[in-house]
């Protein structure tokens, strides 16, 4: 027996936001990012457990509304199902909620896929006065059935028990008879796969062209014609679209094994959590509400983080402590200069890049966490889409596209992979397009707003202002320019709850850790490219060269080339050069804030950079960065021009 | 005897030539005919509409019909009684509600709208005539432009003219309301729309209607775009 057959495959399938990240972290020990909105998850991830004595692979995959996938994060899913081995499937669902896992369960009775079922949130269930009759349940549908709260932990020990006593569903469907005469014709002419023909049969009736690109790995180009021909003389048939009828021939279905399975009761609505609710979509009280958020988020990171722990990590911590005793210590280890300035000179890694990362930037970006995980755990993102979906309909997109752009604020190169959630090609372009170029990450935002707290607030609307537009304009071009379709605002909310510390707690200190892992050794490199440029005098002569843009057009001492140098490693460490060059006093408040204008529109991060070329192509990629750098610029010097045309000081 | 007057024999009246007849008084009423000798202009109507073959059948059908109490007959007058003037307002109603849901909500052309409507107005059950009547929002008037006699549902409704049947759009943020139909610009939409539950049949809570529309269907909230909820038909519940 080798290695991999020891270990089972066990997959989680199941519509978004019903806990499977949570199952998945319980299960094998590790965590994945769990929140409170539809498509947290986007990607496979994979973890190992040990369940009853046996080992097992866990693979918690992007929710799904339907196996015919409408989305990139619906199809990685779908494929898994299509085109992976696995052993065993666990239907993750959403108890209060049966009707819209139950089009999930006859799908998957449909593939001939044997599965079992974890019915989780009972606790929500209970308290929407759901009441669920399991053995009626487990009858119709002819599959185990466990009743879970997994965030805590209960039924979880049951559902280990379970885990392997999958069955295939009884639940089935006849639909209409063209429909049905359909699918048998299709059938025939389809290869053996790892799901029925029947699924595939109905998935390519429903107008699926995901399945394009595995039908023509598996059969000749005629055979797909003539598919081809029986789906468009089946919708010929139809007024709606086939896949439609389909849906609406399940849900009937469905409906009926509901109604026998669940019984509600008089709903008690919990009061605040409705009224939070309520509150933050309201079309006039949602505006203040949404203020009041930012002005907390703005207390907590920029007043606390970028204030008051940065003063202190950098005064006391790195000022008083490390950075003192570091000198001492390469002092006696190092007795040669040059090797020392490697790690205390000027652009040293110890004074330099281990000051920037932890002391600057880490207490920002660990507040921001804290903030962003409490606003992604309560539900309240999804609400905020409703609330912008007007501003970006402007840009061809939709509100929905709040989430990954939201999410850039955390982390960009993150929220790229986020982008699979937006429907059309065009708007997941356009998307990518402004994370790369306008929206700052947690790290670069907390410098930006620690620097602009020490102007004129102006100097903060400046900044601001400049940013939205800049993202309105070129997004609003971009959805000129960029062929294809804007997709429909339909976005599913999630109930408000109120953040488990716990889940914020796991959910900061591993994107800390991530952060650490990811910014360090670029801030390093940076830094020892700073050094060895600095050594062999190359430095000077690029601060010259690029004297005419920056000093010339942007108005910036020579140094801040610097800034802008490694920034093209990551934004964030630019802009902590720039933070240390106004402390230092060199720079004056018209500079600082098209400093911060330019290293906000600066190239995205070496990561960024990478995704995108993942998710969109060389091409794609490197069209952007051909338009951001000079655009950038192009913007700071067109500001420093404004300013100075009208005087602006911002004293 | 003559064909004609055979034929005027052995005719027997039916409870669709009871209707016909009714409503061609009704309509030789409308139109304001002199009531004293109307009984020669509705001969000729009855005749004129195809519904029996010749003016001695016609007068034949009508003095069947004084049998049932519809109509009294004095020399060359005829008036309907109260009881034929119930069941020729109701023939009236439901043909004209016949009419305009089939050649202004169905765009079927005049031609078909007619002889369909003729042959609707005979079957419709009174349920099903006022919830015609409320599905186009009680019209008071027939494509042509002529009064369509009022209903029960009218009257009930008569405080808020307000269609049972509408566009989510127009209906109140707070209330219940059963989707009818969706008749959406593209197909994706409403593939997307089913794979969340929301077909016809379902049963939505409209919460609010701006910035954007937030309905509760079952334990799922939706926020739609406002061009697709008016793309979805509800009634109010």
């Amino acid at each position: 027996m080798t290695a991999a057959q020891k270990y089972k495959k066990l997959l989680l399938i199941g519509n978004p936001n019903v806990g499977k990240s949570v199952i998945f972290g319980d299960l094998t020990g590790k965590y994945v990012t769990v929140s409170n909105y539809p498509g947290t998850t986007v990607e496979v991830s994979n973890g190992n457990a040990v369940i009853k004595g046996e080992q097992f692979v866990v693979v918690d995959t992007p929710g799904v509304n339907s196996l015919l996938p409408m989305s990139e994060d619906e199809q990685v899913t779908r494929d898994i199902l299509l085109k992976e081995d696995f052993d065993h499937v666990l239907q993750v669902s959403d108890t209060k909620n049966l009707r819209r896992s139950l089009l999930i369960t006859l799908q998957l009775s449909e593939m001939g896929i044997p599965f079992l079922m974890a019915l989780n949130m009972a606790d929500e269930a209970k308290d929407a006065g759901v009441e669920t009759d399991f053995d009626a349940l487990k009858d119709k549908t002819g599959v185990e059935t466990i009743s879970t709260v997994a965030t805590r932990r209960k039924g979880m020990n049951k559902l280990r028990d379970a885990i392997t006593k999958t069955r295939q569903s009884r639940l089935s469907i006849k639909y209409a008879p063209r429909i049905e005469y359909a699918v048998s014709k299709i059938e025939a002419l389809l290869p053996d796969a790892k799901i029925t023909k029947r699924s595939l049969a109905l998935m390519l009736l429903g107008g699926d062209t995901s399945l394009k690109g595995w039908l023509h790995g598996n059969v000749e180009a005629d055979v797909i014609d003539g598919i081809e021909t029986i789906v468009k003389d089946t919708q010929r048939g139809f007024s709606e679209s086939v896949g439609y009828v389909i849906n609406r021939e399940r849900l009937a279905v469905v409906d009926s094994v509901v109604k026998a399975c669940q019984k509600k009761v008089e709903r008690t609505d919990s009061g605040i959590r409705q009224w939070l609710g309520n509150a933050t979509m309201h079309p006039v009280w949602g505006i203040p509400f949404l203020l009041f958020v930012l002005y907390l988020i703005y207390q907590f990171v920029g007043v606390l983080g970028a204030g008051t722990m940065v003063n202190f990590m950098e005064r006391v911590v790195f000022g008083r402590l490390i950075n003192p005793y570091a000198v001492k210590f390469f002092e006696t280890v190092l007795p040669i200069a040059f090797l020392r300035e490697i790690f205390i000179g000027p652009y040293g890694i110890v004074t330099m890049a281990l000051t920037y990362a932890i002391a600057i930037v880490l207490p920002i970006t660990g507040t921001f966490f804290i903030a962003f995980g409490m606003l992604e755990d309560s539900g309240y993102l999804p609400r905020l889409s409703i609330m912008l979906n007007r501003m970006f309909k402007m840009i061809g997109l939709n509100g929905k596209a709040v989430l990954p752009m939201v999410l850039g604020l955390g982390c960009c190169t993150m929220a790229t992979l986020t982008t699979r959630i937006m429907e059309t090609k065009k708007e997941r372009v356009i998307v990518t397009l402004l994370l790369a170029l306008g929206i700052p990450c947690s790290a670069q935002l907390g410098v930006i707003m620690g620097m602009l707290s020490g102007i004129s607030p102006t100097g903060t609307l400046i900044w601001a202002s400049v940013i939205v537009l800049t993202i309105l304009l070129v997004g609003y071009l971009a959805s000129m320019i960029i062929p294809g379709e804007a997709s429909d605002f339909i976005l599913e909310l999630p109930p408000i709850r109120f953040p488990k510390l716990k889940n914020i707690g796991l959910k900061t200190v591993g994107r800390i850790e991530w952060y650490l892992k990811e910014a360090v050794p670029l801030f390093i490199l940076g830094t020892l490219v700073l050094f060895a440029a600095d050594k062999m005098r190359l430095l000077g002569l690029i601060e010259k060269a690029a004297s005419p843009l920056v000093v010339g057009l942007m108005g910036l001492p020579e140094k801040a080339t610097e800034a802008f140098l490694i920034g093209f490693l990551r934004r964030d460490y630019g802009a902590a050069g720039l933070f240390a060059m106004q402390k230092q006093g060199l720079l004056t408040p018209v500079q600082v804030v098209v400093a911060l204008v330019t290293i906000t529109l600066f190239v995205p991060c070496i990561a960024q950079f990478f995704v995108t070329i993942k998710e969109r192509g060389l091409k794609v990629a490197l069209a952007m960065i051909a338009f951001i750098f000079p655009f950038a610029v192009l913007v700071g010097a067109a500001l420093n021009f404004g300013l100075n045309f009208f005087g602006v000081t911002l004293k | 005897m003559t064909p004609a007057e055979k034929k005027a024999e052995e005719f027997v009246i039916t409870e669709e030539i009871i209707d016909e007849l009714l409503e061609c008084i009704w309509l030789t009423e409308e139109r304001g005919s002199d009531m004293k000798d109307n009984r020669s202009a509705i001969c000729s109507l009855v005749v004129e509409e195809d519904l029996v073959e010749n003016p001695l059948v016609a007068e034949a059908a009508l003095k069947q019909v004084l049998k049932f109490d519809y109509i009294s007959m004095q020399g060359e007058s005829v008036t309907l009684s109260n009881s034929g003037r119930e069941r020729a307002k109701n023939i009236i109603r439901r043909k004209r509600l016949a009419e305009k849901l089939l050649e202004e909500v169905l765009a079927v052309g005049p031609v078909e709208t007619r002889t369909t409507a003729c042959r609707i107005e005979h079957v419709l059950s009174p349920e099903v005539t006022d919830s015609v009547c409320s599905f186009l929002g009680h019209p008071p008037t027939c494509p042509h432009g002529k009064p369509i006699p009022p209903g029960n549902c009218c009257k009930k409704l008569a405080h808020h003219m307000r269609p049972l049947v509408m566009p989510m759009t127009d209906l109140e943020p707070g209330r219940r309301a059963r989707i009818v139909f969706i008749a959406p610009r593209d197909h994706g939409r409403m593939d997307r729309l089913s794979t969340l539950g929301i077909v016809p049949g379902t049963e939505i809570l409209l919460h609010q209607k701006k910035p954007a529309f937030v309905i509760r269907a079952g334990e799922t909230e939706l926020a739609l775009d406002t061009d697709i909820a008016g793309e979805i038909y509800v009634k109010a519940l």
